[in-house]
């Protein structure tokens, strides 16, 4: 029986049973949770066995898929300590120079994260300020190259570098007991420091020699200096100071020389305004196309062996001598008559490697007294110090036992000499043999040490590019494999402990501080030399003496040598994107299209179009497939595709050095023929050639076939006007010259659409068709800023080439002597853009900012839009090139295109170091195009509101626009009414393509002037 | 339907049917018992030929679109000239179902059911292709309208791509409406000429219960009278969309407003001529001659030379037009798609399309059955250039000449192409021995009217010694009759 319960009254009665009822829950008050858990299965009653069944359901639900998802482990090593520098997500630039195979570019490196990702134009150089070359450009991804080498080697076994050093110590010091010589062959060395180190290591092994050589050899050039005056070196060209500029095979604005500064200079003249309409007035008297022929008010075509006689014509005129073989051409004498008009003004350049060639050369600038202003030894170039006779001498010092070891230091002649095959054999059988090259290349795989080298962007060095002007490098990431720089090396071998990075900051404190006035105290100078990259130094002249050649002999003998020619002529060229070879591994560069002819990947015979017409030697219907002949030259036989090139004359074929590489990472990048062995008298012309047909094809990736823009149609033959041309007689008339048509186009531009409104910034992008030189570097800027993929041989034959700026060429004129315009051709950014509105699913779109966008996620690629783009810009993700998408990669690798982006390394973990954290790496099926580098444009905006001001015009800039040598490019925000981009855009040259369409571009274009008395519309 | 039927008109039934039964019996005879060997011979061609279609669409998908032969400048090819192809050639079906029927023409019966059949199979093959064409096959339902949490990201109502997936679902929806609300009926019929239970089960289920009492079968015409009434425009409009994918472009050959009526002419032409291409087929193999007679052969004959005629005056119509403009780009792509580098493709359009169908203008040709099979194969082929000219020419050389381009087919493409034949033929194949090809109600409607043996009655009855009816064509059945 349960205790009564006594009450007092009836509220301690309430109280008591209220108390019993809160007695059984676990907390005196309900928790204040609405509809919980708790609340559903109080003892309130309405405790619910559904919703308790719910919740477990959803609750065990829930917990399953949460842990049967898979999530990816990212794997993220966070910085232990913080570098000082380093912040994630910023860019740090550090200043450097780039300097290899003669070409030379003073640089900023930019990295992300301790990476660096790409190379950008050190402005403050007074070389190479503008911009940079495609070489230059594509030099960040060799550093990220499989086939680099990881360790030393003997042979083909990794070793340690105490081992290396033992042996190789040993081996030298034994050839120097035995009193065999030792060659220390290099190609130009244009660093001081690194000459003093050579210089010491010389000091200690008295036996070794240096020989220095350059694959592309401008030993004529430099001995004919020597005679005339007395200097063994390339004197300072100065185009920026010429009035009238005269080429003879020399490719300046392509591959001659240090073609990135003499593109800027010449640019000097050729950018007219109604203001300025002054112009300089270029000749290019050349055999093959190039693009310094094309951008020339004349070009000149001639035989390979005409371009000597021009010469001689030449100097018959200016000097008024009488020297037999002069070539009878209206337009050579014109040239002529031209420098002779400008004296003191102008100036004749020869690509010849001939010494009696350079000589007349000489002996015509001095006669025109242009020494002291458009070239001169006031600051000589050292790019170029090699001498024809270097490899020979190695050649026979070998073969006759001189030398007992070779050390092979930047230089790769069993590649690019012409007895390399030979030289490979009797460097195999040398008692020493080493080779310091940090990558495969021919040479090394011969050799029996390889003691690889730093890549440039890991290295400590100088390079003194004119005298006294000197460029700092520094490394930019630390070394990524077991390698050690070779002047390291060499001091070793010297017996110095000494670092080379503290030798030669004590030889720039001994030689170079005290040549200038700027900075008191060392540090302060070379801390800010180092800070900007380049430093000029008070030096004096070159004093030159006055040699005295014997131009009459000279005349003579290239006289002879034009008869000796014969009727069937070769010409080995320095292709302008692959150079010499030495970067012919680099996949960026191998897929660019050569600006003239246009062919990735491969070397080929370029023949005029009435040879491959006459003998039956036309591409298919495709232009896919080439036929193949079998070229001959003395006991040279090269089988290549032949490529018909309009302004080629008859009867001259003409090969690109560079192609061929052996000793390369992958079978995918041993492409073309390697026509060095060609080169055996040291001269780019050899003469009866004979061909025979090799009775096949090959396929070649040829990006833009020969047409021109007169094309046929129903209403008869007409023209499109999507390049305008006009002369510089017909400009200063009339500034809408050749751009006449456009107030036509603008007065029917209506529409009853509400026009767009750009409140903020408006970008667009001016290109002065003038200046464009259609050099690439652009193109590769393009490609490192933006991810973009290369997609191999295989892919460009099929038209998939990725590039979201290309270069147009078209050709106007007879196919004999045409003239030719480059375009660089990107997204338009089209205010009324015709692939938005077709876009199902809005994945591309406009920005308020005048930009047309792609939001990749949002792209399923129904590739309507690329359909519907009238530029053509647009470009689709074919395969899976990135390696990005959970695609099995074996099977990839597997199917008949036989993804190149794979094989060529592009997925490896390596070589996608190089990538650029801001931009998206797209998947495949997705399509892609230029985005006017919104990641720049976001950067520069960013930093302008973090600072609270404007955006300034020119602050932003796009990779292309920063590449261009020639400024070219001009960018901007075209709201700014101020902006240089703003003012270009309204300018009476500047038109859109294509504007009939109403597309309203944000890219113009400024009409091409040419200097030329004769009508030059295309 | 009218009782009354011109003795002018030949009979739309062969002299042989005499009776319903009889016409129950010989149309639900091929799909009772086993298929002959020649039937599985075909079967199993076309099988293993879809399963090579299926191997192509997954090594597509798995590879992605470069396994084609497309470029950087032609990003469309057979893809989208297949879909093309395929959406014209369903367009006959939906004419004869819808069009044909408020025009009470009496001869769509003998043909309407395969049609519509064709039209069915034909929107499926041709649905594959903008589903397989896009880069990422997996994400295509983000061109569906749906709400999603993205913002809500909503599709671009503006893009005439999007206007197709409206435009073919809608008509896959009504096509298959219509297909399936006239096999109720027949169904039925088969169900109850059914011995076997099973038989009987899915043939009752497949015909909803029907019945045939008179209530059933009035609602039957008021379907059928709002479905044709649904579908009638959607025989202008499908294929007017499908052009605005070109017309609304701004490329050079393809931005032209002569598109729709031109699509549309050209989609009924080669619908006309696949559903001949089936029939002569079906009415041998099934021995229907007596249903699909020549009378209907030369009936379409009729419709294919003036929808090819006016196909052919579009064809000059836009060279005309493209001088007349004085626009150079729109010059140079039809002059470059008549003698540039595919001219031959061209050339076997205008032969297939335009030239070879003027020879029905002559009656013995119309009604010649070997000819007319040949023809309506040369129609396929030369709507497929058609479509391929009109898609790859204009692409290949538009604006700029520096993105010139070529394309040729990869195997895959072939292989899709191929094997989407074989897809359709398959799906027709075993339509063809579970469903009556012909539509059996609706043959007997018109067998009191438009029989040969109707009509021989009714002359008997007047007394006329016309012999049945007054055509050029009379075949005397009468005296056959008093012979027997």
């Amino acid at each position: 029986m349960a205790d009564k319960i006594y009450w007092k009254g009836l509220e301690e009665k309430n109280q008591l049973i209220s108390f019993t009822e809160s007695e059984s829950k676990e907390f005196a008050e309900n928790l204040p949770v609405v509809g919980s858990a708790v609340d559903a299965i109080s003892t309130k009653g309405n405790t619910n066995r559904r919703d308790f069944l719910k919740m477990l359901g959803f609750s065990v639900t829930a917990a399953t898929i949460a842990a049967s998802c898979e999530i990816p482990v990212r794997k993220s090593i966070p910085y232990a300590w913080k570098p000082e520098e380093i912040v994630p997500g910023v860019a740090n630039y550090y200043a450097s120079a780039y300097f290899s195979a003669g070409e030379f570019n003073s640089i900023l490196v930019k990295t992300r994260e301790g990476r660096p990702i790409k190379v950008e134009a050190n402005k403050q150089s007074t070389v190479t300020g503008h911009g940079t070359s495609a070489r230059a450009q594509a030099s960040v991804l060799s550093l990220y190259d499989g086939s680099r080498y990881t360790n030393p080697r003997k042979g083909k076994e990794n070793i340690t570098w105490d081992t290396a050093d033992k042996e190789v110590k040993a081996k030298l010091e034994s050839i120097k007991a035995a009193g065999g010589k030792v060659a220390l062959f290099t190609s130009t060395v244009a660093s001081p420091s690194t000459k003093a180190v050579i210089k010491d290591f010389i000091a200690t092994n008295p036996n070794v020699e240096h020989l220095v050589y350059d694959a592309v050899s401008y030993s004529g050039l430099l001995d004919a200096n020597q005679q005339s005056f007395g200097v063994r070196a390339v004197p300072n060209y100065q185009f920026a100071k010429a009035k009238v500029i005269v080429g003879v095979g020399a490719d300046y604005l392509g591959s001659w020389l240090n073609h990135t500064e003499y593109e800027a200079d010449w640019a000097v003249n050729r950018r007219v305004s109604k203001a300025n309409t002054a112009m300089s007035k270029t000749f290019q008297i050349e055999c093959l196309p190039t693009t310094t022929g094309f951008k020339a008010d004349v070009r000149v075509p001639v035989k390979p062996a005409d371009e000597i006689a021009a010469l001689i014509a030449i100097y018959n005129i200016v000097t008024g001598s009488s020297a037999a073989g002069a070539l009878q051409n209206a337009k050579v004498e014109a040239a002529a008559k031209a420098l002779v008009a400008a004296k003191g003004e102008s100036l004749l350049v020869c690509g010849s490697n001939s010494v009696h060639a350079q000589l007349l050369t000489n002996a015509v600038n001095s006669a025109l007294g242009n020494y002291g202003t458009t070239l001169g030894f006031d600051r000589p170039v050292y790019l170029k110090q090699g001498s024809d006779t270097a490899a020979t001498a190695l050649f026979e010092g070998l073969k006759n036992g001189t030398y007992k070891g070779v050390l092979f230091y930047e230089a790769n002649p069993v590649y690019n000499y012409a007895k390399g095959k030979e030289l490979s054999e009797l460097i195999s059988k040398a008692e020493l043999s080493v080779s310091f090259a940090n990558r495969l290349d021919e040479t090394s795989s011969v050799t029996a040490y390889v003691l690889p080298d730093n890549h440039y962007l890991e290295s400590w060095n100088d390079i003194e590019v004119k005298a006294g002007i000197l460029n700092t490098v520094q490394p930019t990431i630390s070394k990524l494999f077991d390698t050690r720089q070779f002047q390291d090396t060499l001091l070793t071998y010297s017996g110095q402990t000494v670092k080379y990075y503290e030798y030669m900051q004590k030889n720039w404190e001994t030689n170079f501080y005290p040549k200038q006035t700027k900075y008191t105290g060392f540090w302060a100078f070379w801390d800010t030399t180092i800070h900007d990259g380049e430093v000029v130094l008070n030096v004096a002249p070159t004093a030159t003496t006055a040699g005295n050649p014997n131009l009459a002999e000279a005349a003579s003998v290239l006289a002879d040598s034009v008869k000796g020619y014969g009727e069937n002529q070769l010409k080995i060229y320095e292709s302008s994107v692959i150079g010499d070879g030495t970067h012919s591994d680099n996949p960026w560069l191998l897929e660019i299209p050569e600006p003239v002819t246009k062919v990735t990947w491969e070397n080929f015979v370029m023949v005029s179009p009435k040879f491959v017409e006459k003998n039956g030697l036309q591409p298919d219907l495709e232009m896919k497939d080439y036929h193949v002949i079998k070229l001959k030259a003395g006991d040279v036989e090269l089988e290549l595709p032949v490529v018909a090139v309009p302004g080629t004359p008859e009867n001259t074929f003409g090969v690109a050095l560079g192609f061929g590489r052996t000793a390369v990472n992958h079978d995918l990048l041993k492409v073309g023929k390697n026509a060095y062995p060609l080169l055996t008298s040291g001269l780019d012309i050899v003469g009866n050639v004979t061909w025979t047909k090799a009775g096949k094809t090959e396929k070649l990736g040829i990006t833009q076939t020969h047409h021109n823009l007169t094309l046929k149609g129903l209403g008869g033959t007409r023209t499109r006007h999507i390049i305008k041309e006009t002369t510089l007689e017909e400009y200063k008339q009339n500034p809408y010259a050749g751009n006449e048509d456009r107030a036509d186009i603008l007065e029917h531009l209506v529409t009853l659409y509400p026009t767009h409104n750009f409140p903020g910034h408006h970008w667009s992008m001016v290109i002065d068709l003038n200046t464009c030189t259609g050099c690439n570097a652009c193109v590769v800027a393009c490609n490192a800023e933006n991810n973009i993929p290369v997609v191999g041989k295989d892919q460009v034959v099929r038209a998939r080439e990725m590039h979201w700026l290309r270069i147009d060429r078209y050709f106007a004129g007879s196919e004999e002597d045409p003239t030719a315009v480059f375009q660089p051709m990107l997204c338009q950014h089209c205010d009324n853009a015709p692939c938005e509105n077709v876009c199902p699913v809005a994945a591309t779109n406009h920005s308020s900012e005048g930009l047309n966008q792609m939001a990749y996620n949002r792209c399923i690629g129904t590739r309507y839009c690329a359909n519907n783009c009238p530029y053509k810009v647009r470009r689709f993700n074919w395969y899976d090139y990135a390696g990005n998408d959970s695609f099995d990669k074996k099977w990839g690798t597997g199917n008949d295109a036989g993804l190149a982006a794979y094989q060529l390394g592009m997925r490896e973990p390596l070589t996608r170091m190089v990538l650029n954290p801001d931009v998206t790496v797209r998947s495949r099926g997705v399509i892609e195009k230029c985005s006017f580098c919104v990641q720049r444009l976001q950067d520069a905006k960013l930093t302008a509101k973090k600072d609270n001001r404007p955006l300034l015009d020119g602050e932003a800039q796009t990779a292309c626009q920063t590449a261009c040598p020639t400024n070219a490019i001009t960018f901007g925000d075209r709201n700014n009414k101020e902006a240089a981009v703003a003012k270009l855009f309204n300018e009476e040259r500047a038109f859109g393509v294509l504007e009939e369409l109403h597309t309203l571009p944000n890219v113009m274009y400024l009409t091409q002037v040419r200097n030329t008395d004769k009508e030059a519309k295309a | 339907m009218h009782a009354y039927e011109s003795d002018y008109r030949e009979p739309l039934i062969g002299p042989s049917v005499k009776s319903y039964t009889q016409i129950t019996d010989e149309l639900v005879r091929p799909t009772e018992g086993v298929p002959p060997l020649s039937w599985w011979i075909l079967f199993s061609i076309m099988g293993m030929g879809t399963l090579f279609f299926l191997f192509c669409l997954g090594w597509t998908i798995w590879f992605g679109i470069g396994t084609w032969g497309l470029n950087k400048t032609v990003n469309w090819a057979w893809d989208i000239t297949n879909f093309v192809w395929w959406i014209g050639i369903g367009h006959a079906g939906t004419l004869i179902s819808a069009i044909l029927l408020l025009f009470r023409q009496r001869f769509r019966t003998g043909i309407n059911r395969a049609a519509e059949a064709m039209t069915i199979f034909a929107v499926i093959c041709a649905g594959v292709f903008p589903l397989l064409h896009t880069g990422r096959q997996w994400l295509d339902f983000f061109i569906f309208p749906y709400p999603n949490t993205r913002g809500p990201l909503w599709v671009n109502f503006n893009s005439p791509l999007l206007w197709d997936v409206f435009a073919i679902s809608t008509y896959f929806t009504v096509s298959l409406l219509f297909w399936y609300s006239g096999l109720m009926p027949d169904f039925a019929t088969i169900r109850d000429r059914s011995k076997s239970k099973t038989r009987k089960f899915i043939y009752n289920i497949a015909s909803f219960g029907w019945q045939g009492t008179a209530k059933q079968w009035q609602r039957f015409e008021s379907l059928s009278l709002v479905l044709a009434g649904l579908a009638t425009p959607l025989v202008l409009s499908v294929h007017t969309i499908v052009s605005f994918d070109f017309a609304t472009s701004v490329i050079p050959g393809w931005h032209t407003t002569i598109f729709p009526p031109y699509f549309v002419a050209g989609a009924i032409f080669s619908g006309f001529a696949m559903v001949e291409t089936l029939m002569l087929i079906v009415r041998k193999l099934f021995k229907l001659e007596d249903y699909i007679t020549v009378n209907h052969i030369e009936s379409m004959n009729k419709i294919i030379v003036l929808t090819g005629s006016i196909v052919g005056i579009a064809y000059i119509t836009e060279l005309f037009i493209a001088w007349y403009s004085g626009y150079l780009y729109e010059q140079h792509a039809f002059y470059n798609r008549a003698l540039g580098k595919y001219w031959w493709a061209y050339a076997i359009m205008m032969s297939c399309n335009v030239i070879t169908p003027q020879a029905y203008w002559f009656k013995k040709v119309r009604r010649n059955l070997l000819v007319t099979f040949v023809l309506s194969i040369f129609v396929n082929i030369g709507m497929w250039f058609e479509r391929f000219v009109i898609i790859v020419t204009s692409l290949a050389d538009d604006f700029l000449p520096s993105s010139w381009a070529y394309f040729s087919p990869t195997w895959v493409d072939i292989g899709i192409y191929v094997g989407s034949m074989c897809l359709f033929m398959t799906l027709f194949l075993l339509f063809a021995r579970t469903f009556p090809v012909i539509a059996i109600a609706e043959v007997k409607s018109i067998f009191r009217t438009s029989s040969a043996v109707a009509k021989a009655e009714r002359a008997k009855e007047a007394g006329s010694s016309s012999g049945g009816y007054v055509g050029s064509y009379q075949v005397g059945i009468l005296d056959k009759d008093a012979k027997n």
